[in-house]
């Protein structure tokens, strides 16, 4: 196992072990304990899983380089601007349009791609903090900061899913490898869907998802929320077919997967401290679970995982494009660009070769 | 590394003469009592206490009141009409059509929109009495590294500067037929046209940016020379220590259940 793969082994080993234990020693016997259970577990197993990665890389290197290499000038000076991108887009989706998403992490999304895990982690936390204490009103949120954990998960995952790969352009992709893309994105779909049903059977004691009221409205609601989820899959199916690349299937699994974990996260901060609102067009979403007949943590968990992986699944698609449309030369140069960048052709490389 | 021992010019009041880094403490400690606390009657005395008496020592106390409030009530109504209208368990007090309103749904909409209220205040006390600036020299002459600062301080600044070129665009493409006030998926293709624009022009300048500040010299070692020391004393140091003490025995009472609210 190389140096790498040791330091990253061990900031999971930690992480896991915190989140496990925290879960087990303090997690009630209802499923809404154990979802406040899980929220502080993260909060305390992320950054305990950062530092356990800090100090075995240290204590192998006795230097930070990996972590220090995504913390360029580059890097620094694009965490500002990705910083207000988060507030200004965030409180602008929250205002004025009144939709069931929110569009705040495109900055943090954008910085996790370009330069690595940590630094989209520490523009999510700085995002957050600098939306409570320092933006200036109207885009000033008291109610941002206790969300920061949310946005450093969405941080660490996107910085890990780029450095995977998954960002990478892939067009002119065969017809076979885009059939097999297209049946593997419905199929995470699918799964995802599941787990998220499964979630709320849980959390339901068995009761069936569909929303139940005397109110048509309310019913009728409640599935155009559902029904988003299956737009978005349905429209990134279409673009994966139309522009043959198969980045949309990557994004569409890093966007699921991101928004699923976001959800679990945020979803009790909602709850417990904001009676499950956030100002947002996401709260018609959460009144209409409540007239449906869930309780309030039911609630905003049924929202957030319908709201979540929606945002993330768009956030993820709009960075792509911000990403398509930035100069090849300009993200070779960030410390992470060389897996923004499309693989060469099997030709182009035995022409430079030659 | 090289320190100006000018200390920075005394404040107005007694509050703006504390050091930015103290009146931060205060707010961040504010905001995690409103999380750990719950009843309307402990928000309401953590409010007095830690927001509306030292707004009134720094003669902002009008300031706050109106922001916070107008900060609070976008999330304040929403908590109202979710919990109010849509609670389901409880004791019926009332009906409006086929919602119900409970005593519970009231009771925990009180405690909630006195918590957002409370961190609301808290927010705005720290905004309009310290500059970003303030708290940056405050930050650095603390031992935060330049690097970090440089990314806060620049950060708020970008926020007008992004938001009046969101504006140009939005006007721009309003211009060219874009309907935010349409159905969803109307303002759902609004955003991408709205968002997509702004991101990029900002993205492409952060070229410029980094060849600007490195041929100034940012990344050269060692830190920079803090030129506004901050009013900083004992007393302060003791009270930030003591704010974090009470958080954590706030924290340990909380979760042994011997908080009384």
């Amino acid at each position: 196992m190389s140096q790498a793969w040791l330091r990253v082994a061990g900031g999971l080993a930690v992480f896991a072990l915190i989140a496990v234990a925290g879960m087990t020693a303090l997690a009630g016997p209802d499923f809404d304990d154990a979802l406040d259970t899980f929220t502080l577990a993260m909060v305390v197993a992320i950054p305990a899983g950062v530092v356990a990665y800090a100090l075995i890389e240290y204590l192998q290197t006795r230097r930070l380089d990996s972590i220090t290499r995504q913390f360029d000038t580059r890097t620094l000076v694009l965490m500002p601007v990705a910083m207000a991108l988060n507030i200004v887009l965030g409180t602008a989706v929250a205002s004025a349009l009144k939709i069931p998403i929110y569009l705040d992490s495109v900055g943090t999304i954008l910085v996790a791609a370009l330069a690595g895990p940590l630094a989209g982690a520490a523009t999510g936390f700085l995002s957050n903090v600098i939306w409570t204490y320092l933006a200036p009103p109207p885009f000033q949120s008291p109610f941002a900061v206790p969300f920061a954990i949310v946005a450093v998960a969405v941080g660490l995952l996107a910085g890990t899913f780029a450095r995977w790969g998954w960002l990478r352009p892939r067009r002119g992709a065969s017809g076979q490898q885009l059939a097999i893309g297209s049946a593997l994105s419905v199929g995470a779909l699918v799964l995802m869907t599941v787990i998220a049903l499964r979630a709320w059977r849980i959390a339901d004691e068995g009761r069936d998802l569909a929303p139940h009221a005397d109110e048509t409205a309310f019913v009728i609601l409640g599935w155009a929320a559902m029904l988003l989820v299956a737009g978005t899959a349905i429209g990134l199916v279409v673009l994966l077919v139309r522009w043959r690349d198969l980045a949309a299937a990557y994004i569409l699994l890093a966007g699921v997967i991101t928004g699923v974990v976001a959800a679990f996260i945020a979803a009790p901060i909602a709850a417990g401290l904001f009676g499950g609102v956030t100002g947002s067009g996401a709260d018609f979403v959460v009144a209409a679970f409540r007239q449906a007949g869930a309780d309030l943590e039911q609630a905003v968990l049924g929202q957030s995982l319908i709201s979540d992986p929606v945002d993330k699944v768009i956030t993820f698609f709009v960075v792509y494009l911000i990403l398509g449309a930035m100069a090849t030369r300009t993200i070779a140069r960030f410390p992470q660009g060389e897996y923004l960048l499309p693989l060469p052709d099997a030709e182009d490389v035995a022409d430079r070769d030659a | 590394m090289s320190r100006i021992a000018t200390p920075s010019a005394g404040g107005p009041t007694a509050w703006h003469d504390l050091d930015p880094l103290t009146r931060l403490v205060v707010s961040v400690g504010t905001l995690v009592a409103a999380v750990l606390l719950t009843g309307v009657v402990c928000l309401l005395l953590l409010t007095l206490v830690a927001v509306l008496l030292p707004a009134a020592l720094a003669r902002q106390l009008r300031r706050v009141l109106v922001t916070g409030l107008l900060l609070a009530l976008p999330l304040a109504l929403s908590v109202i009409i979710v919990n109010v209208l849509f609670s389901i368990e409880g004791t019926v007090v009332a009906s409006l059509g086929p919602l119900e309103i409970t005593e519970e749904g009231i009771a925990l909409a009180a405690e909630v929109v006195a918590r957002v209220l409370t961190m609301a205040g808290a927010a705005v006390l720290f905004y309009v009495t310290t500059r970003p600036s303030e708290l940056v020299a405050s930050l650095q002459h603390h031992g935060v590294s330049a690097r970090l600062t440089f990314v806060i301080h620049n950060g708020v600044a970008m926020i007008p500067r992004l938001a009046e070129r969101a504006h140009e665009v939005t006007a721009a493409q309003r211009a060219r037929g874009l309907d935010t006030e349409g159905n969803w998926l109307r303002r759902g293709r609004g955003v991408v046209a709205v968002a997509a624009p702004t991101v990029l022009s900002a993205v492409r300048e952060t070229e410029m940016r980094t060849l600007a500040l490195e041929t100034r010299g940012f990344t050269r070692p060692g830190r920079p020379t803090v030129l506004r020391v901050p009013h900083d004393s004992s007393t302060q140091r003791v009270a930030r220590w003591g704010v974090a003490l009470a958080l954590v025995l706030l924290t340990l009472a909380r979760a042994t259940g011997a908080l009384p609210c």
